[in-house]
């Protein structure tokens, strides 16, 4: 905790949590999924977050991005560029996402609009919040698309969504996040749908982003290993609650709570390095 | 939202898991629609079934004297009287019978035609399947009830005809659903341990998957029965179904169309009366579709 | 496309046989002759009769030259009016119904679609309960019970439109039977657009236009729409149907000469060549919409295989 007093004056600060709660409106009461939740994200680094399905990993971040089910309301801070982005105006919300915030999700295969061509959903969200032409899109399209190593991308900014493999749909994905430069990037499971080996390259995508143009980078895993190889800072969430938060290496090697040395008993042995 | 007064969980691991049909049950006496649809559906059939013996009229009984009475409570006349004379509470109530009666024959014809057609395409497949779907797809492009007049004008306009026509129209929706309920039953693996056990295919879908379809059957059941009664009035309306003396609702509508500018309660009443029940049955329908297979809507 | 389409025609040609043979073939198995009802009439005449109808050839002789005909758009004299051919009869009635199902079909689809579209965007408020309120009324209230009341109120009683009659295709003549015709389709249309409006708005695409910062009118026009109308599209087809037989009762009720008319005229006087070609007629034209509806489909999702 000391460690991150000091980054907010490095400025290096890119979102600060603060008492983050979200409840969900059930017939069985209200349910509190996200129970007064604190960290921070700061730039040109990943923070891995990690917790079984339940655990309120996804929810505490669809609720900074106005993502959350219609039954569902947040309160506290998520202080973004001088804005709270739980209490903020939509226009406001909106005007950051995509733009200064994207965000990736768990399943490629159903989250590409069918039909429309990938062309045009890169383009078009550039086109809304930078306001250029749909040529000066589709060239900025092609430059993201080198990014994320799709090959070949004249033929893929014309094709379907359902044309492509799952491993392409998601670098699709990533593409389509990176299309206005934004500050930082929330993946929720963005690995978890696909193969190992294209798990592997989309990390390393992962990887390049964080070291190369700075952005700040959120990875939702239920996959402690995942975890591990992107992240420098580590979430362990159960039950709502953040239970560890922390250096990855020193969570990992040196973990203080008995859930997170149960989480990390279930990797086999020679795969922790 | 105030917080107060709702109970917050903050332990949810322990919320029960509960049976789908337990569920099913809960979620449709939760829906006051449908709740009170079934209570007047009850009502409409009891009274059509059981009212005439506690009238004193009889539905054929013309009075020269009570021509177009209109609806009172003091003569006994509660609805009023048509141009025969003949009360109309009583004739409602008789067409009530006669169109639930039809409704309900006519759509246990087609769930029976429809299942066994659907469970045979479904689980043998193959070719079979695809011959048998493209006749489903072949009597789609009927205009169907256009069939069923050819049917009534060729067989001539008897009231069993009648139901059988209607059935014989109305499966193909109720195949195609099984069908579908089939193929995907077919895959699971409690029908996978029926075959290795060695059981005849007979035995695996009379035990096995027709149980199973119990409830796309019952919603269906439910949202048939009121396009069966708009088919029969229909047909009954332009004078090709339910002939007199006999009558039906479909029949006091089209009597009643005819001379509302005189008698306005003789197309008001058994109008109501229809429209309730069919709302009442299509709100049935929806209940049990959202209570077996919930979806946000 | 080209090819498609070629395809579609093809497996449409074996339909429409068959649709031809059955009605065919019903005439032949339908009771008595044509004109039982009629005084037995010596057996000269008849022998005449049946000569001139065709009646006395073999049935296979009779079904190639009926099929012979109808692909001239033959369908024989009228058993019932026996100044006419079928093929006037229904030419006769054409236009009427025409310009009845098509303006109905129009505005069903155009307003079923649009208010199904609004209630499902703003689902659970005061609109999208009263448009689907009044929707279950349009459900419940057959179009036999809906037509008449309609004339009841605004004839009768307002006294602001007629009551009946075709009146050469006047638009105060026209209102009432098109409102009582599209009521039920407008009902149901607007249910199914708003289901599976819902659907897409909840479907993961669709988060991910939100995660985009775009604004809901923007995400409605080009990520909702096209996904939402196609199991309309789907219905089209169905809804030609239901118009179909619904304009049957409403030309009924309001006295419109259309071929609805002369198809209850034909099927209450047993007039078995109208009835049968009629059925054919209308077989032809749902046949027809079908593959429209195909080529429409293949047009709005690039994951239909053309």
């Amino acid at each position: 905790m000391q460690l991150t007093q000091k980054n907010i004056k490095n400025n290096n600060l890119l979102i600060n949590i603060n008492k983050l709660n979200v409840f969900f409106n059930t017939p069985e009461g209200l349910l509190h999924v996200v129970k007064d939740v604190n960290f921070n994200v700061k730039k040109g680094t990943c923070l891995g977050v990690v917790g079984e399905s339940g655990s309120g990993k996804t929810q505490t971040f669809f609720s900074i991005t106005g993502l959350l089910a219609k039954n569902g309301y947040a309160e506290g801070e998520a202080n973004f560029k001088n804005y709270n982005l739980i209490t903020c105006d939509d226009k406001i919300r909106r005007g950051f996402l995509g733009k200064s915030i994207g965000f990736i999700f768990q399943d490629p295969m159903t989250s590409l609009t069918p039909h429309l061509k990938i062309g045009d959903q890169l383009a078009e969200i550039a086109i809304y919040h930078k306001k250029i032409t749909k040529s000066e899109a589709l060239q900025r399209a092609a430059e993201v698309m080198d990014v994320v190593k799709l090959p070949n991308n004249r033929d893929i900014i014309n094709s379907y969504p359902h044309e492509l493999s799952g491993g392409m749909k998601q670098r699709v994905m990533i593409a389509i996040s990176l299309m206005c430069e934004p500050d930082l990037i929330i993946a929720d499971e963005p690995t978890t749908a696909l193969d190992v080996t294209t798990q592997a390259e989309i990390l390393s995508i992962f990887n390049d982003l964080k070291n190369n143009l700075n952005i700040g980078l959120v990875l939702i895993s239920h996959n402690i290993g995942v975890i591990a190889e992107t992240s420098n800072q580590v979430l362990v969430m159960k039950n709502g609650q953040i239970l560890e938060n922390g250096n990855t290496h020193e969570v990992l090697t040196k973990p203080k709570n008995d859930y997170t040395k149960h989480l990390l008993s279930c990797i086999p042995p020679w795969i922790k390095n | 939202m105030n917080k107060k007064h709702i109970k917050i969980i903050e332990d949810y691991s322990n919320i029960k898991g509960r049976s789908l049909w337990v569920d099913a049950r809960r979620r449709l006496f939760q829906n006051k629609a449908a709740v009170i649809s079934l209570f007047l559906i009850f009502l409409i059939a009891f009274l059509s079934f059981f009212g005439p013996f506690f009238l004193k009229y009889s539905f054929s009984d013309t009075d020269w004297n009570s021509i177009y009475y209109p609806p009172s409570l003091n003569n006994g006349h509660f609805l009023g009287t048509d141009g025969n004379g003949r009360d109309l509470l009583v004739r409602i109530l008789y067409g009530g019978r006669l169109s639930l009666t039809i409704g309900i024959l006519a759509t246990l014809v087609s769930v029976f035609i429809g299942v066994i057609y659907g469970t045979i395409a479904g689980y043998f497949g193959g070719k079979l399947d695809i011959f048998m779907m493209r006749v489903v797809e072949i009597l789609y492009a009927m205009p169907y009830l256009i069939f069923v007049i050819l049917l009534m004008v060729v067989f001539g306009r008897n009231i069993y005809f009648l139901f059988i026509a209607i059935g014989a129209v109305e499966w193909l929706t109720m195949a195609r659903i099984v069908r579908g309920q089939t193929i995907s039953l077919k895959e699971k693996e409690f029908i996978e341990t029926s075959k290795a056990l060695g059981q005849s295919n007979f035995m695996i879908i009379w035990k096995h998957i027709i149980p199973n379809l119990a409830g796309p059957i019952v919603v269906y059941i439910t949202l048939m029965v009121p396009s069966v009664i708009i088919l029969e009035s229909f047909l009954s309306f332009l004078g090709l179904g339910v002939q007199e003396p006999l009558t039906s609702w479909g029949v006091l509508i089209s009597e009643g169309s005819r001379e509302m500018e005189t008698a306005w309660w003789l197309l008001i009443f058994p109008g109501i009366f229809m429209t309730i029940t069919l709302a009442s049955l299509n709100f049935i329908g929806d209940g049990l579709r959202d209570a077996i297979d919930p979806k946000e809507y | 496309m080209i090819k498609f389409i070629t395809k579609r025609i093809l497996i449409a040609i074996p339909t429409l046989l068959i649709i031809i043979a059955f009605s065919f073939s019903m005439m032949r198995v339908a009771p008595g002759g044509p004109f039982t009802n009629e005084r037995a009439l010596p057996p000269e005449i008849e022998k005449n009769i049946n000569a001139a109808y065709n009646l006395d050839k073999p049935v296979y002789e009779q079904f190639y030259i009926y099929m012979k005909n109808i692909t001239r758009g033959d369908f024989g004299p009228s058993f019932k009016y026996k100044d006419f051919s079928v093929k006037e009869l229904i030419l006769n009635g054409l236009p009427v119904s025409v310009t009845l199902g098509l303006s109905a079909i129009i505005i069903s689809l155009f307003l079923g679609s649009l208010l199904g579209i609004i209630a499902a965007i703003n689902r659970n408020t005061i609109f999208d309960y009263s448009v689907m309120g009044v929707s279950l009324v349009g459900i419940c209230v057959p179009s036999f019970v809906m037509a008449p009341l309609l004339s009841l109120f605004f004839s009768l009683y307002m006294g602001i439109l007629p009551t009946s009659g075709w009146n050469n295709g006047n638009i105060l003549n026209l209102i009432l039977p098109i409102t009582a015709l599209s009521l039920p389709q407008i009902a149901i249309i607007s249910r199914m657009m708003r289901a599976s409006t819902i659907e897409v708005l909840n479907s993961n695409f669709i988060r991910t236009a939100k995660s985009k910062g775009l604004n809901e009118s923007y995400i409605i026009r080009k990520h909702v729409i096209r996904a939402s109308i196609l199991p309309i599209v789907e219905y089209l087809a169905p809804a030609s149907a239901g118009l179909m037989t619904g304009s049957i009762i409403i030309e009924q009720i309001f006295g419109l000469p259309g071929i609805g008319r002369y198809f209850v005229v034909g099927a209450l006087q047993r007039d078995y060549t109208l009835v049968s070609g009629v059925l054919i007629l209308y077989a032809s034209l749902l046949i027809l919409l079908i593959l429209i509806t195909d080529i429409v489909r293949a047009i709005l999702d690039p994951r239909v295989k053309i």
